[in-house]
């Protein structure tokens, strides 16, 4: 069976722009803290053990599950095989944004307890990267959050149809543009030493 | 493999073998995806939990960064099937990414 190839990727082509240009900026933000960390590898090893691993993993897990779940959404929609599929779909949209709501909450969790134990911004160079790029993520993620929830509201409408994917499709991509980040964020702040 | 038998029988019975194939074929390929993405990431987070963190811990770490990353860009982001350049534009920004970091984190600090 010959391979279907797309000419266009999922989406309105403008979020894949967006996407493109956040991924750069990221990028050089990752960069940034591996370069700077050469210059004090020994502060950056002893910041990064006052950092809660678990919560990075639990965070990890929280929004591969989400991504998981809006890629269920779109396939029950494209499958369109069940009567209550915009019931179906709605529910897994409703799921990811739970699993995202818990990702903000548990981030505010670690900012608070690293704000009262005295560290912030200005504590180092590894903490002005840790919470550069923690909360500029975190601020994605709310943006996604709130894009969700406006998928949520029309796919549980029957708003969208297997003929009828766009806006789903690039909410959708803008989410796992987000889980891409955190990909590599988790491990490069929490884990590599 | 002469006789149409998998490599791995010689690993694992017959029975267990056929047994992770029937339960692979059930489930779509999304969710084998998802598992994976699971499993690798349970795999970064007990590597961190080491206590010397090694060289070859540190590839580790890239490798399955970079393969979770390719995962999500093919299956969950759907660009596997898409024209090649979309593709490649982030496979090429995985790739760069991952690799720079990995070359700061090796070359000596200053």
């Amino acid at each position: 069976m010959q391979k279907i190839i797309k000419k266009y990727p999922p989406g309105d082509f403008g979020i894949w722009i967006i996407i493109y240009i956040e991924l750069i900026t990221f990028g050089a933000l990752f960069l940034g803290y591996a370069y700077s960390r050469r210059l004090d590898v020994e502060l950056f090893n002893k910041s990064q053990l006052l950092l809660e691993q678990n919560f990075g993993f639990i965070n990890t897990i929280l929004l591969i599950t989400s991504s998981y779940f809006i890629v269920k959404a779109i396939e029950i929609i494209k499958k369109d095989e069940k009567t209550n599929t915009f019931f179906v779909a709605s529910n897994y949209i409703f799921g990811a944004i739970s699993l995202g709501v818990v990702f903000l909450f548990l981030k505010i969790f670690e900012f608070v307890g690293k704000y009262q134990e005295g560290i912030n911004l200005s504590t180092n160079k590894f903490f002005m990267f840790y919470f550069l790029l923690t909360m500029f993520h975190f601020l994605h993620v709310l943006l996604g959050v709130i894009i969700l929830f406006n998928l949520y509201k029309k796919t549980k409408i029957g708003g969208y149809t297997k003929s009828n994917l766009m806006g789903l499709e690039t909410g959708a991509s803008y989410w796992h543009m987000v889980d891409l980040l955190w990909i590599i964020l988790f491990p490069l702040i929490y884990i590599m030493k | 493999m002469a006789y149409g038998r998998f490599i791995m029988d010689n690993f694992i019975s017959i029975n267990l073998h056929n047994e992770i194939i029937r339960v692979l074929n059930k489930m779509n390929k999304n969710t084998i995806i998802y598992i994976a993405l699971l499993l690798l990431t349970t795999f970064t987070f007990l590597l961190g939990q080491k206590q010397n963190f090694t060289f070859i811990f540190t590839i580790l770490v890239l490798i399955t960064t970079f393969i979770k990353g390719q995962l999500i860009i093919d299956y969950f982001m759907e660009l596997k099937n898409v024209d090649l350049k979309y593709r490649l534009f982030l496979s090429i920004w995985l790739v760069l990414v991952i690799s720079l970091i990995g070359l700061f984190y090796f070359l000596p600090s200053t």
